[in-house]
């Protein structure tokens, strides 16, 4: 670090309690600042030294659970894997929210009920077919590189949170749920894409979406969202080719791939 | 406050990682109606997801190629080869990794059901990377003698926790995310459910269950340096301790050679299955003067060691000349970028290097816990050596010793167990509630208590703090009951928590309000880190001998004549340290038996 840093940092975080608070307030709090120091370090300090009813949510604070999603300067982050030196203002300041969009439970946690529901309401388990091979299912690894990036996403809310489409209803699938579908879409094992395909096809599916790219901006994991509903959207115009060639994949499913 | 009504389950299950999960899921399936899952975080968050390198099985999908060396590059196995592995491989592995202590009944269970459960995890979804002939691709990992860890990229734990939970949804289990289990109720050795809060109200109910099962993970958060989350503080080990169940090993905790410097964050044991080097500051790599044959593979306890020792004797790096480098230059770009994507980030992330071209400063990192709540290879818990159950009291994954994993545990073998006996759990689960099992009548109020427990701490008028508590704990434990320890500093260990127990029963809790009270929490968690922290000392200082990951540099061999056995660990009355007791070891003489432990 410089020696013209600073040697604290000032954090104002987004106080609020419902059962207390008329609305929300911001509240300043001074931390020591290190190289390393993370955001979630300095949440830490604060609720440890300054204030024990601070509140947030965090795990694994190596950027695999996803519990940390947070509004930070605008933007939304995890803040377990961003140090703080690298979004303070120039006098040394940084601005903690909760994800938008999204109820307030207390501080910065929020109520992802909406978020759960639409992931639920995608089916996100696989379909297996019905006759299961002995051993595993023969997939090619050009087939598995098509869908593995989407089931790398942690489930943050980072997307969903800076969706606009979100901001105006809560009845839009929403980003996540729309890349978990994807995934099984794709996934050669599943049997029933068609299904899922028109299941997505009615107004709160692929189609709402602005393509506005705000959730590849904020996905923590450098995920394409977008590029996943795009190819929803495309496939679902071809629902019953995308059924026949799976129905012809499948016959081959339990054998050898073979580069042809 | 008002009182709510009794929740009631069939089976309660509690953790939603993938130990808790599979049973949930399993129980389901085989036809009960009623399961429900009680999680501190979102089920999806559960640190199940964090295990990077892979899982387990002798599929033999994989070998060297021919004429390049036990080291060399690794090719699919061509259709009708000669297998490249075998279960009884995987077994003798399993236990030379253990120290000769894991018991080998469960072991061979184990390992047997490991290939079918990993064709189940592929038939329910799981996105494994492949072999270019479609199997489930297979790389090395430390102490294996054969490449037999499958995965996906390095994030195996994730995509495993995604494909059980997505599983267990579809198969109607009910789940209560971000509900805090607080205690367990057995009496007469017949558990009868356990006490909960609702951490987004703050109400504490009483759940009746007719089968409780744990898959409450490990206890690493007792440790200053650990690549655990935050939520790892062992509730469930101290939870059933306090409710009278002894625990099993719980002076066996591993500490991983690859934590990031300073954070403990794991850097996979992959990157040295996939060839990386271990350095020190003079860049030599000094696994050779500790395990000249497996060399960075030795198993995690050997290698640990080897590093504290350089660091010891004046070779480690960084400022404070206590950091050892892992060094993946060689493997290149591609490689990395497709094998070990998210250590790559977390080495950018948290230490600022890029393992691509620069030296990646690491040092060892308390990991898992290998000790917890003794039960049977089908999760039934028990109450002391001679085996009596606890009716209706189930437990697997990390917070379960069955044991498996020994005195040191080889990786990816964590995430077979959680899944074999999580799953064994979940059959057992079904047939004592298919069997009859019914409701037992709950004596007093034990929310009432609970909630007592809780207004108590927030009228505390005392001055201490948790957090410095916890953090001074953790301290102690780093320092004195680390990888290499000796009576002496057991002892110190030992005197620093009863000193912080004492010191504990006047911390208030701060939050006063009822509503997501995460200073409630900290209190409870901390609490369980002191209860179980005294096991795991008590069991350390009477332990002497050297044996996987307990090392006692005053005691420098196994003692086999006195210490081949576990170690079991009684509750007594409130204020007094374990009654220690121990249990013979499950040992097949004829085909295993104890060999000095050599790589």
């Amino acid at each position: 670090m410089p020696d013209s840093q600073p040697t604290t940092a000032t954090v104002r975080i987004q106080r609020f309690n419902p059962d207390n608070d008329k609305k929300p307030y911001m509240q300043d709090f001074t931390v020591p600042l290190t190289a390393d120091t993370t955001i979630l370090d300095a949440l830490h300090t604060i609720k440890a030294e300054l204030d024990g009813s601070l509140t947030f949510s965090r795990s694994c604070r190596h950027a695999i659970c996803g519990s940390c999603a947070m509004n930070v300067n605008g933007r939304n982050l995890l803040v377990c894997k961003t140090p703080l030196t690298r979004v303070l203002d120039g006098k040394g300041r940084v601005a903690i929210k909760p994800l938008s969009y999204l109820p307030i439970i207390k501080d910065l946690v929020v109520d992802r009920t909406s978020f759960w529901a639409q992931y639920e309401r995608v089916k996100p388990w696989l379909i297996p077919p019905d006759n299961m091979p002995e051993k595993e299912f023969r997939i090619s690894p050009e087939e598995v590189e098509a869908i593995h990036n989407a089931e790398t996403c942690i489930m943050c809310g980072a997307c969903y949170s800076s969706c606009q489409v979100i901001a105006m209803t809560k009845e839009y699938i929403g980003p996540h749920a729309l890349l978990k579908a994807f995934l099984r879409v794709l996934d050669p094992r599943d049997a029933a894409p068609g299904e899922r395909l028109a299941d997505l096809s009615g107004e709160d599916g692929p189609y709402r979406c602005h393509t506005i790219f705000n959730c590849i901006d904020a996905c923590p994991k450098n995920l394409n969202p977008t590029q996943a509903i795009e190819t929803l959207r495309k496939l679902a115009q071809k629902r019953l080719a995308v059924e026949e060639a799976r129905v012809e994949r499948q016959k081959t499913l339990a054998l050898p791939v073979s580069k042809t | 406050m008002s009182k709510p009504e009794p929740l009631t389950h069939d089976v309660i299950v509690v953790g939603a990682g993938l130990a808790g999960s599979w049973a949930a899921m399993i129980a389901s399936q085989q036809g009960v109606k009623d399961v429900a899952v009680l999680s501190k975080v979102h089920p999806l968050r559960s640190h199940s997801g964090a295990a990077q390198g892979g899982i387990a099985a002798a599929l033999g999908n994989t070998r060297p190629v021919p004429s390049t060396g036990a080291e060399g590059p690794l090719e699919q196995v061509p259709e009708g080869a000669e297998p490249s592995d075998s279960l009884e491989s995987h077994i003798f592995d399993t236990i030379k990794g253990s120290d000769w202590l894991g018991d080998q009944d469960a072991i061979e269970i184990m390992i047997n059901d490991a290939p079918r459960v990993i064709y189940e995890y592929e038939h329910m979804g799981c996105v494994f990377s492949r072999t270019p002939d479609g199997r489930v691709n297979q790389r090395r990992f430390g102490g294996h003698s054969a490449p037999r860890a499958c995965f996906a990229a390095d994030w195996t734990g994730h995509v495993l926790l995604h494909t059980v939970h997505e599983q267990a949804l579809r198969h109607g289990v009910k789940f209560y995310s971000e509900w805090y289990c607080m205690d367990l109720i057995v009496e007469g050795n017949i558990c009868r459910g356990v006490v909960a809060m609702n951490i987004l109200t703050g109400e504490i109910h009483t759940i009746r269950a007719k089968a409780v099962m744990f898959g409450t993970g490990g206890y690493g958060r007792a440790f200053k340096i650990t690549s655990n989350a935050h939520a790892n503080t062992g509730d469930g080990v101290a939870i059933a301790y306090n409710a009278g169940v002894p625990l099993m090993d719980m002076e066996f905790v591993q500490f991983h050679p690859t934590g990031l410097y300073k954070h403990g964050i794991l850097m996979s044991e992959a990157c040295r299955g996939e060839g990386g080097y271990l350095l020190n500051s003079k860049g030599e790599r000094f696994m050779e003067r500790y395990a000249k044959s497996k060399m960075e593979l030795a198993p995690r306890d050997l290698v640990s060691r080897s590093e504290q020792q350089e660091i010891n004797e004046g070779r480690g790096g960084e400022a404070d000349h206590d950091a050892i480098y892992l060094d993946l230059r060689h493997l290149g770009r591609e490689k990395i970028l497709q094998r070990l994507p998210q250590v790559r980030e977390l080495a950018i992330d948290f230490v600022g290097t890029d393992p691509i071209d620069q030296l990646v400063p690491i040092q060892p990192t308390a990991h898992y816990s290998m000790g917890g709540i003794p039960c049977d290879v089908n999760g039934q818990v028990i109450a002391d050596a001679q085996g009596t159950p606890v009716v209706g009291f189930y437990a697997a994954g990390e917070c379960a010793c069955i044991s498996v994993h020994g005195a040191n545990r080889l990786g990816t073998n964590s995430l077979l167990e959680a899944s074999v006996f999580g799953r064994r759990s979940g059959f057992a689960l079904a047939e004592f509630i298919k069997g009859g099992a019914k409701l037992y009548p709950i004596a007093g109020d034990p929310a009432e208590r609970n909630r007592q427990r809780i207004r108590s701490r927030m009228d505390n008028p005392g001055k201490e703090s948790i957090d410095k508590i916890a953090d001074e704990l953790k301290t102690t434990m780093t320092i004195n009951c680390g990888v290499f320890r000796t009576g002496e500093k057991l002892q110190i260990a030992m005197q620093d928590i009863k000193r912080l127990e004492e010191r504990f029963a006047h911390a208030p809790i701060r939050d006063k309000s009822s509503r997501f009270n995460t200073d409630v929490l900290g209190a409870l968690e901390t609490e369980h880190l002191l209860d179980f922290s005294e096991v795991i000392v008590a069991g350390a200082i009477a332990r002497t001998e050297c044996r996987g990951a307990h090392w006692r540099t005053d005691h420098p061999a196994r003692d086999d004549q006195n210490w081949l056995k576990h170690t079991l660990a009684h509750p007594q009355g409130e204020g007094e340290g374990p009654q220690l007791d121990y249990k013979p070891v499950n040992i097949n003489y004829e085909k295993y038996p104890p060999q000095e432990r050599k790589y």
